[in-house]
C-alpha cells in the first residue's frame, strides 16, 4: 500500500481525490465502503469523464442520502475540473449492487439518450443523481 | 508437506514460480476453454502445444504438472456423443503428453476418465466434498485424489470422518476466503463454467455474485474471519488427516503466488491476513487483519465451533478486536484505523 513515486500531476490529483472521496462517503454512510477505482475517461463518441468503481454502496444508500451526498459528487467534479451533464450510479439491475458512480459530460449524440424521460432510472442499471438538461 | 501452487497458465509465469521449486510439489493451471473449461476465472487459455511445453519444463525441474478441468456446468453437452468425442480426446491428448492429474468436478468425467485413462484423477473442490459417504462415493468411482470443500475446513468431525472413510489421497485448499456455506457458490461457478468454457460465452458486464460478497464482507466482515482458511501457521493441526495442501489463486500475479508458496512451506507469516486469501482480493486494500492475531483462536475455538453464530458471538467480537480499515489509501496520509470506527452496526 502506498503512494508510489513518479506519478504527474494529473495522477497525484487522482489518488488524492480517490481518497478524500472514499472518505466522505464512509463518513457519510457509516460503512468503509471501498473505491477500488477512480478513472477519467474520454469516449470516441466525445463524451468524456470520471468514474468511481464502488465496493459496498448500496442502492438504499442513494436514496436515504442522495441529498448529503450530491455536494460531495459535486465537489469531486469540480476538483478534477469536470462539468458533468449527467451524473448517474450504475447498478446491477434487480439488486441492491452499486457498480460505478459516473459523472460524464455529454457529447450532442449522447445527449437525448439521458434527456428522454423524467424518472430517476431511465434504464434498470441506471441511476440519476443530477442532469442537467439543455435550455 | 506437498503443496500444490497455482499457476497463471503461461510459460514465463511458470518458469518464475519454478524458482521456488523446491517448495513446490505439482504446479495446477486450467486449460484451454474450448473443451471442459474450469468453474473458476482465468487468465490464459494455453493450447495443447503450450500444455506439453509447460509439462515437459515443470518435470525438468522435479515438479508434477496437474490440469484444471474443474468446470460444474457443462450445459450437458458432456453427455452427448459429441460432447464424449471431445472431452476423451482433449483428456487423450493431455494424457499423452504427460500431464499428471486432471482435476474435475462432474462425476461423470471423475469415472470416465478414471477408467479409460492411465492419469490420476482429482475431485475438484467444486464437486462440494463434505462428507465421508460423498467422499466414498468418488473414490469408488475411481477418485486418485479429493480436494475437500472448503467449508468443512474447520470442522474436525468431519474431516477426520473422511479420513477413514477412504484410502485416496485427500487435499485441502487452505487460502479460498469465500463465503462460509456461500449461498452463491453453485450459481457463481455455474456462470464461471460457461464465462471460461466453450462457446457461447455470456457477455456479463458486472459478476453479481461477486460483487454482492464483497458487499457483505463490507457490511459485516466477521464473515471473513468465519471463511474457512487456513492459516499457515495451524497446518500443523491438520497433519493427521494430510500432508497435501492446495494454494488457490491462479487469476494472480506470480509475485502474490510465491509469497503464500513461503507462507505456507514455512508455516508462518507475518502480515495481513488478506494477503493470503485468494478471494475476495479487492479487499486487501481495504481491511488489514493482522495474521499473528488470530494465534490459537483455532484451537481454542474453531476446532470445536457448533457455528450458531447468533448465539456465539464469538467472530464478531474477534472480528471487532483485530480488524483495521485502510484511509486515505495511495495517499502520503494513508492509515490504519480500527473497524469500529466506521462500522455503525459493529
Amino acid at each position: 500500500m502506498g503512494n508510489i513515486c513518479g506519478e504527474s500531476m494529473i495522477t497525484s490529483e487522482l489518488l488524492k481525490n480517490r481518497a478524500g472521496f472514499e472518505e466522505n462517503l464512509r463518513k457519510l454512510i457509516g460503512r468503509p465502503i471501498l473505491l477500488i477505482e477512480l478513472d477519467m475517461f474520454a469516449l470516441p463518441c466525445g463524451c468524456s469523464g470520471i468514474t468511481a468503481n464502488m465496493r459496498g454502496l448500496e442502492v438504499d444508500d442513494l436514496e436515504v442520502f442522495e441529498p448529503q451526498l450530491l455536494p460531495v459528487i459535486k465537489e469531486m467534479a469540480a476538483n478534477l475540473e469536470v462539468k458533468p451533464t449527467v451524473t448517474f450510479a450504475r447498478l446491477v439491475p434487480g439488486s441492491s449492487i452499486v457498480a460505478s458512480l459516473n459523472w460524464r459530460t455529454l457529447c450532442p449524440r449522447c445527449y437525448p439518450e439521458f434527456a428522454r424521460g423524467e424518472g430517476k432510472m431511465p434504464r434498470p442499471d441506471l441511476y440519476l443523481l443530477q442532469f442537467e438538461r439543455r435550455k | 508437506m506437498k503443496l500444490f501452487v497455482p499457476s497463471p497458465g503461461h510459460i514465463d509465469s511458470l518458469k518464475e514460480l519454478l524458482k521456488a521449486k523446491d517448495k513446490i510439489y505439482s504446479i495446477f493451471m486450467a486449460g484451454s476453454p474450448d473443451y471442459i473449461g474450469t468453474g473458476r476465472s482465468n487468465l490464459a487459455s494455453p493450447q495443447l502445444e503450450d500444455i506439453a511445453a509447460q509439462t515437459e519444463y515443470a518435470h525438468k525441474n522435479g515438479v508434477k504438472m496437474e490440469l484444471v478441468l474443474n468446470s460444474s456446468c457443462m450445459g450437458g453437452r458432456q453427455l452427448t456423443p459429441e460432447g464424449y468425442r471431445i472431452n476423451h480426446w482433449y483428456v487423450e491428448k493431455l494424457v499423452d503428453m504427460g500431464v499428471d492429474s486432471i482435476v474435475v468436478a462432474d462425476p461423470y468425467l471423475v469415472e470416465t476418465i478414471a477408467r479409460d485413462f492411465d492419469v490420476d484423477v482429482v475431485v475438484s473442490v467444486l464437486a462440494f466434498v463434505d462428507s465421508p459417504q460423498k467422499a466414498e462415493f468418488f473414490e469408488d468411482l475411481g477418485a486418485d485424489s479429493i480436494v475437500i470443500d472448503s467449508n468443512v475446513n474447520r470442522h474436525f468431525d468431519v474431516l477426520h470422518a473422511i479420513r477413514d472413510s477412504v484410502d485416496c489421497e485427500l487435499k485441502l485448499l487452505v487460502n479460498e476466503g469465500c463465503l462460509y456455506r456461500c449461498p452463491f457458490r453453485y450459481a457463481h461457478f455455474n456462470f464461471f463454467s460457461h464465462a471460461f468454457g466453450p462457446e457461447p460465452r455470456p457477455n456479463v458486464l458486472d459478476d453479481y455474485y461477486y460483487l454482492k460478497c464483497l458487499e457483505l464482507r463490507i457490511d459485516t466482515p466477521e464473515l471473513i474471519i468465519k471463511s474457512g482458511w487456513i492459516r499457515p501457521e495451524d497446518i500443523k493441526l491438520y497433519k493427521d488427516i494430510t500432508d497435501v495442501y492446495k494454494i488457490g489463486g491462479r487469476t494472480h500475479f506470480v509475485e502474490w503466488i510465491l509469497n503464500c508458496v513461503n507462507a505456507y512451506h514455512n508455516e508462518s507469516y507475518e502480515g495481513n491476513l488478506m494477503d493470503l486469501l485468494d478471494c475476495p482480493k479487492d479487499l486487501k486494500d481495504l481491511f488489514y487483519i493482522p495474521n499473528k492475531s488470530l494465534g490459537g483462536v483455532l484451537e481454542k475455538q474453531w476446532m470445536n465451533c457448533k457455528k450458531v453464530c447468533k448465539k456465539c458471538g464469538y467472530c464478531k467480537t474477534l472480528t471487532n478486536k483485530v480488524t483495521q480499515v485502510y484511509t486515505k489509501g495511495g495517499t502520503e496520509f494513508e492509515a490504519l484505523a480500527p473497524w469500529e470506527t466506521f462500522a455503525v452496526k459493529a
